[in-house]
């Protein structure tokens, strides 16, 4: 439809940048209303327990208090669970994870909330708790729901799947313990709930407005139409904002609806920790084989999710992590088996990768180990089993489109890592290693989500040839501002200013599904670039009438509208005049869905994603063989994008996937003892700093164009996916070991050198 | 969330706090505030009254007689940049611009570090090698506390009820050869101590140790100092023997328990390594 021209792949100033870098956004908790009150959450600390009853009424004499509300005052359903109805908003009469919710309260002040909602103590009868995920699907294991632990499996079966059967020159079987993670957003959960008649306004720090305005018109038993919600400015997400938001906004409407007062509800960075979704630790089994040539004969792998206690999401990031368990190789026989079991562990929701940064960790670190087995190198064995234009199948048999750009990303990232030239920060003395990493991504919603894939856009022509714009994908420091700003600028032909991108509301755009999957360009710019071609069938007549053209030559550049080939232009700025002088209609919408797609669960075959991804990270660092530090020395990381919408945006989402991901990779323990995180502060819950960071040459390939707006493609969890094995293949080459866990803390690595330990006598 | 205090009571002047804290001493002091913070955010000290130091502490730098005077309230940052200390001690002033980023260390008091009490408190290591006094002030006066004596346990010390840090007196006459800090954490930056230690060595003009002092934090329920460590090292040149005899020794000297921050016997292993290579340092030095 529309050519490549300006802004697209430039840097220009993002639209948000402005206003945050100077303080002049308006988070959640920069907004007071008069008589407003500050909501609170009386939660369980306890993982396991039957709740033999619990008084409140001390808690409403308490000074400040104007409302105390427990489950039997819900008006609508006592349910937040986004998939499977497992999970009540306020627990009634069992706990089953340290932060189940006992009941709600709202208060003048802050203080005076918390402190009430700490005085609520019920009286538990401790039962049986499970806290490992494994021992979690034994018979004997005690049960969260129903009579077993086991939420759902997940398999790919290709080619011969009978292990008995599978054999080859070299076998390596493995066994990953992956820790979790949690999001670290800067801004903690937060929303604010004004309550206006019949009707409710939320604003709320989120991935999904249109989730949470399922949520609270479910719980308050009002219709869809009566609950507003605005996206807030959201500082950071990640995932930790797709589904978890509905529970505060739950429990701030409530608050809201019974008083009649707006009630805002913010969370500290401790209960934050504590009580929210975590990126889902993982076990998982792997038995590979590879013949003598080094060729891949089979790959089976069995992985494990803790789910925790709540199903929330778990079930469809399992189906990401079934079907991205094998990475970008060729593989003829493949056996993945992927169980959900409830725990009573923190529950696991929606984390960048979204189940597959665990299980490409294990794949990428089996491809290593197997290399050396070999005795081969770990770069030539990967590119003897990369999936190629000849060899072009997932391992869920789907064709890709561009397979070589798995080779591609290889080339570049090896090339940038050894071209590199940036001082060493380590000392001298440390050990240094390499490690490489590749992931294949399945862009957008996998097919079980494929119903939420659909997008909407609003685009409102102004007589001055300004530009605006709502889209029902939110901003939450990814740049979706930015990308859409882009594309409607370069759609237009119009200077990026011009545009103003609005944040979504669910009353000015149509539910348009969650901010996720690397989704939010893709599916908003779709949108928005539908909503334009039809807006040009109103503009571009009258463009062609002043013009003097036929309206099919009627093109857009440089702020013109001029006849296409290079013939005469009008100012665009005339024609919206022109326009709004005829009142011709300057308002447009425009939708984007996917394309209907075959799978087959029960043997993972089919197209579980419409396309796909390519990246490699390659890893440089040194390791301090005495006390196992580890310094992230330069990460090379090459993508296939498709095509860049904003440079500096998609360098940025990047740099801090490789951020993001060593914190996972090295330093980021969610201590739990029977459910509670003992470390649920940034004290101890330990993310890095910006001096721990890394320098990332970053290569955006645009070799291969995608199906988002001027065929770009999703970034957003790629950066993230394919960094942490890197670090630990990096790491193990340094010291010539073979570490299988995550995170690799420096006891971790120590313990891995035991006997060759300069003082393993200290050890015991 | 904010804080939940029920009182803040903000003295004039240094006597008139000294004299409020003697006839209320459950009064909680608070001078920077970047631990008790912290700590309240948690739910410690609620309804507490505060007493408020901070504009009262002694906070100046200043050379009295044989000793170097720091006042309580002085920050971690005036201290990291003070030009007499970084030529006197200077592990205490590596130690000061180690605690926290630097907005914190531009609140956090030296007296507030020492009075939390923390077995990984960071500028306790080089005062206990340094054989610095607390100036404790009460009802009658000031008295003299050895740094040595001056810790009792995790977040208990020997201060009297009623009693504050007026400041930390610093002996100057005979400054070391050699004087360091480190601290190790995951981290570079922003870090509580999982191992931290400093040591000071005289050393002649044939590179025999004349005098050492080596002190230790977060590996037993105080900082504290390493006997054994300064015992082998004394009346030696800094050789490899040495070296290693120091490395072996440090073991008697520390008691680590096994925390979230790390396990006891990582802590047996980097104070080891801790050791060896500051010793190392050194003997190039």
């Amino acid at each position: 439809m529309t050519k490549i021209q300006p802004p697209l792949g430039g840097s220009h100033r993002r639209p948000d940048a402005m206003a945050k870098a100077t303080g002049q956004t308006r988070y959640v908790g920069d907004l007071a209303l008069p008589g407003m009150l500050h909501a609170a959450i009386a939660v369980s600390d306890r993982a396991s327990a039957r709740v033999l009853n619990f008084d409140v009424a001390s808690a409403r004499r308490m000074p400040g208090v104007e409302a105390v509300v427990t489950a039997d005052e819900i008006p609508g359903d006592n349910q937040v669970g986004v998939i499977f109805p497992d999970q009540p908003l306020l627990v009634t009469d069992r706990v089953r994870m340290v932060g189940d919710r006992l009941a709600l309260v709202a208060a003048r002040t802050p203080e005076e909330a918390w402190d009430a909602a700490r005085a609520i103590s019920p009286a538990y009868e401790d039962q049986p708790g499970v806290f490992d995920p494994e021992k979690a699907l034994d018979e004997t294991s005690p049960t969260l729901h129903g009579t077993d632990n086991l939420l759902h499996t997940f398999q790919v079966l290709r080619g011969q799947t009978d292990p008995d059967h599978l054999d080859a020159d070299v076998i390596v079987e493995a066994h990953y313990e992956i820790g979790g993670q949690d999001h670290a957003y800067l801004e903690p959960q937060a929303c604010l709930a004004v309550p206006e008649g019949d009707r409710i306004t939320i604003s709320a720090s989120c991935q999904c407005p249109f989730y949470i305005q399922q949520a609270v018109a479910r719980v308050l038993a009002i219709p869809l139409a009566s609950v507003r919600v605005e996206q807030a400015p959201t500082g950071g997400a990640f995932g930790g904002k797709e589904d978890y938001p509905s529970e505060p906004a739950a429990c701030a409407a409530m608050l809201a609806w019974r008083t009649r007062r707006p009630v805002r509800l913010l969370y500290s960075r401790e209960f934050d920790l504590q009580v929210t979704t975590k990126r889902h630790a993982m076990v998982v089994q792997h038995r590979w084989g590879a013949d003598k040539n080094g060729r891949l004969v089979f790959a089976e792998v069995e992985a494990v999710l803790d789910c925790g206690a709540y199903a929330g999401l778990s079930t469809v990031v399992a189906e990401r992590a079934n079907v991205s368990a094998i990475g970008p190789y060729a593989v003829p026989n493949i056996m993945v088996r992927t169980r959900i079991a409830y725990t009573n562990n923190l529950f696991g929701g929606a984390y960048r990768g979204f189940g597959a940064p665990q299980v490409s960790f294990a794949a990428e670190a089996t491809m290593d180990t197997l290399a050396h087995r070999l005795g081969m190198d770990p770069l030539e064995f990967r590119r003897i089993n990369l999936v190629t234009p000849s060899d072009p199948l997932t391992c869920t048999d789907q064709p890709l489109a561009a397979p070589q750009m798995a080779q591609a990303c290889l080339d570049r990232a090896v090339k940038d890592s050894e071209e590199h030239q940036i001082a060493p920060r380590a000392p001298d003395s440390w050990r240094r290693g390499r490690g490489i990493s590749l992931a294949l991504y399945g862009i957008n919603l996998h097919r079980g989500g494929q119903f939420l894939d659909r997008s909407s856009a609003v685009v409102i022509l102004q007589p001055d040839a300004s530009v605006i714009v709502r889209v029902g994908l939110t901003e939450m420091g990814q740049g979706n501002l930015a990308a859409v700003q882009t594309v409607t600028a370069a759609a237009l032909g119009i200077q990026p200013d011009k545009v103003q991108v609005w944040q979504p509301d669910t009353t000015t755009v149509a539910d348009s599904g969650p901010t996720v999957a690397s989704r939010g360009s893709h599916s908003s710019g779709r949108a928005v670039l539908d909503a334009i071609e039809r807006l040009r069938r109103r503009l571009d007549p009258i463009a062609a009438e002043l013009l003097g053209c036929r309206p099919e030559d009627v093109e857009l550049a440089d702020s013109c509208a001029r006849v296409s080939g290079g013939g005469p232009s009008v100012p665009l700025i005339d024609v919206t005049r022109e326009m709004a002088a005829r009142r011709i209609e300057t308002i447009s919408t425009g939708w984007y869905r996917s394309k209907p797609r075959v799978f087959d669960e029960a043997t993972g075959m089919g197209e579980p994603y419409a396309s796909y991804a390519m990246a490699c990270h390659v890893v440089d660092v040194a390791v301090d063989p005495d006390l196992g530090l580890v310094r992230v020395e330069h990460v090379a990381a090459a993508h296939d994008v498709g095509r860049v919408l904003h440079r500096t945006a998609a360098e940025g989402q990047v740099e801090g996937g490789v951020v993001q991901a060593m914190g996972w990779a090295l330093t980021e323990e969610l201590k739990l003892d029977q459910g509670r995180l003992l470390n649920p502060s940034f004290t101890d819950y330990l993310i890095p700093t910006s001096d721990d960071a890394p320098p990332v040459t970053v290569a955006l390939l645009e070799d291969a164009p995608g199906r988002g707006p001027f065929g770009s493609k999703g970034l957003g969890e790629p950066a993230f996916i394919p960094t942490a094995a890197a670090i630990r293949n990096a790491v193990c080459a340094a010291l010539d070991v073979e570490i299988n866990r995550l995170p690799l803390t420096p006891p971790v690595i120590v313990r891995a050198l035991a006997g060759n330990h300069r003082f393993k006598h200290l050890m015991e | 969330m904010d804080l939940s205090v029920k009182d803040i009571y903000r003295p004039l002047t240094f006597d008139e706090a000294v004299a409020a804290f003697s006839d209320e001493p459950s009064m909680l002091p608070i001078a920077g505030g970047t631990d008790i913070s912290v700590q309240m955010r948690a739910g410690k000290f609620a309804g507490a009254h505060l007493l408020d130091l901070s504009g009262v502490l002694p906070r100046s730098i200043s050379a009295d007689g044989g000793f170097i005077e720091i006042g309580a309230g002085a920050t971690m940052d005036e201290i990291a940049d003070s030009g007499p200390l970084r030529s006197v001690c200077p592990a205490l002033c590596q130690a000061a611009r180690k605690v926290g980023a630097w907005p914190i260390q531009c609140r956090a008091t030296l007296g507030g570090n020492l009075a939390n009490a923390s077995p990984a408190a960071d500028t306790a290591p080089p005062l206990l090698v340094a054989d610095a006094l607390v100036v404790a002030a009460g009802q009658g006066g000031l008295r003299n506390i050895e740094a040595e004596d001056f810790f009792a346990g995790p977040g208990e010390n020997t201060l009297k009820p009623g009693e504050l840090i007026h400041s930390i007196r610093l002996p100057v006459t005979d400054p070391p050869s050699f004087s360091r800090f480190t601290k190790l954490g995951w981290q570079r930056e922003q870090i509580i101590s999982v191992v931290s230690l400093s040591i000071s060595l005289h050393l002649n003009d044939q590179g025999l140790v004349t005098k050492a002092a080596a002190a230790l934090g977060a590996v037993a329920a105080t900082p504290k100092r390493a006997p054994s460590v300064e015992a082998v090292l004394v009346g030696h040149s800094l050789d490899p023997a040495a070296i290693s005899r120091a490395v072996e020794a440090v073991q008697n000297d520390i008691t680590p328990i096994d925390d979230i921050r790390a396990p006891a016997w990582y802590r047996r292993v980097a104070a080891a390594t801790l050791v060896e290579r500051m010793l190392e340092e050194a003997s190039g030095a």
